[in-house]
């Protein structure tokens, strides 16, 4: 005898991966700093940007980086040797890092007291945009050696993100890259971002990104300290 | 490809539901939404979940059907419903600005489950006994 049963709730697929980053949201929370996850396809410049920045604007705030690579800590050692923390995640065959990856770290390996963590995904502008990690912001990373059509090959990621990066500016004389249509592309599909140049090597744009990232940690510090007001008050 | 971290997550959420349920139960088929303004291909989740349900208890029958959702927009200055596309760069064609609102279209959710519940060994014992 069978009977049979119609189960109608309707359920989010990765919902579990969006309540372990909610999990990780709070752990970065309770450390007061403010968690970025950086996205692009591979050799976009995430490391480089990190290391110029360190280097231009280490003083602004403290930092400490996970870093997400498929195989090896090419990364990582590059991070330490500017001199800022790092933590290694090794996805082994995965295209992407998840919130159960970065839960892992954090229950393995104690993190540094930092105004700002940066995570630093696969390259890979398809599958992290599915993939939140439990950062507060997201941002993506477009070299203008990619073409400027990419945010409409790959809309999902340009828009659900807070700042996009134009990254190796300094080849855009050599290149067949038009900004004002990229940035044109970028808001039809996420209206609200913000959009940036940036050249690693040269540091052109550095300050403003850096400027960018210190009112974003003071905005987010700002929010920590009405919570916890707005928590005293409810007891 | 992490449609295979999506096809092993709509089987957990079966799993979960036949747990639920009690010891004697089995999966027939499990229905999903795709929204099309996410990153998941419907023929690799597919392919997935056929390698994959085996290994999960009492899935191995389970089918997988997909609907895929279109994309609708309000545009965001005159408010034209529209749904956006690749070919106009996601713009309205009406007037051409850009999505204000995604109002469907990223969707990545089980929507239905169907399960089958055997009667308990005792019962199945007493019908076998009937039977004779």
């Amino acid at each position: 005898m069978h009977e049979s049963a119609d189960e109608h709730a309707i359920e989010r697929i990765l919902g579990k991966n969006e309540e372990m980053a909610d999990h990780n949201r709070e752990h970065f929370k309770s450390l007061g700093a403010c968690a970025f996850n950086l996205m692009s396809a591979p050799g976009a410049g995430k490391t480089s940007l990190l290391e110029t920045t360190f280097k231009i604007a280490g003083g602004k705030f403290s930092s400490c980086v996970i870093e997400g690579d498929m195989v090896g800590d090419l990364d990582a050692d590059r991070i330490k040797k500017v001199g800022v923390p790092v933590h290694q995640i090794s996805t082994g065959r995965s295209c992407h890092l998840d919130a159960q990856m970065v839960a892992r770290l954090l229950h393995a390996e104690p993190l540094e007291k930092a105004d700002a963590i940066f995570i630093e995904n696969v390259g890979n502008l398809v599958c992290p945009a599915e993939f939140p990690l439990g950062e507060h912001r997201r941002i993506v990373l477009l070299s203008v050696t990619e073409g400027d059509d990419k945010p409409i090959k790959y809309p999902v990621i340009f828009r659900n993100c807070d700042l996009v990066i134009f990254t190796k500016c300094d080849l855009l004389e050599h290149v067949d890259f038009n900004i004002s249509e990229a940035i044109r592309h970028i808001e039809a599909i996420n209206p609200a971002v913000k959009t940036m140049q940036i050249s690693a090597k040269t540091g052109y744009g550095v300050e403003q990104w850096a400027a960018w990232l210190v009112s974003e940690i003071s905005e987010f510090k700002q929010h920590l300290k009405s919570d916890k007001h707005v928590h005293h008050t409810a007891h | 490809m992490h449609e295979a971290a999506i096809a092993k997550s709509i089987l957990e959420i079966v799993g979960e539901r036949l747990q639920s349920l009690g010891a004697h139960t089995n999966a027939q088929s499990v229905e999903v939404l795709f929204g099309e303004f996410r990153n998941v291909d419907p023929e690799s989740v597919s392919f997935a979940f056929d390698s994959m349900r085996a290994l999960f208890s009492g899935c191995s029958d389970c089918r997988l059907s997909i609907n895929t959702v279109t994309a609708a927009a309000h545009c965001k200055d005159n408010h034209h419903q529209y749904r956006p596309q690749a070919e106009n760069a996601y713009r309205c064609p009406t007037c051409g600005s850009g999505i204000g609102k995604l109002l469907q279209g990223e969707e990545l959710d089980v929507v239905n489950v169907v399960i089958e519940i055997e009667r308990p060994d005792k019962e199945k014992k007493q019908h076998a006994r009937v039977g004779r």
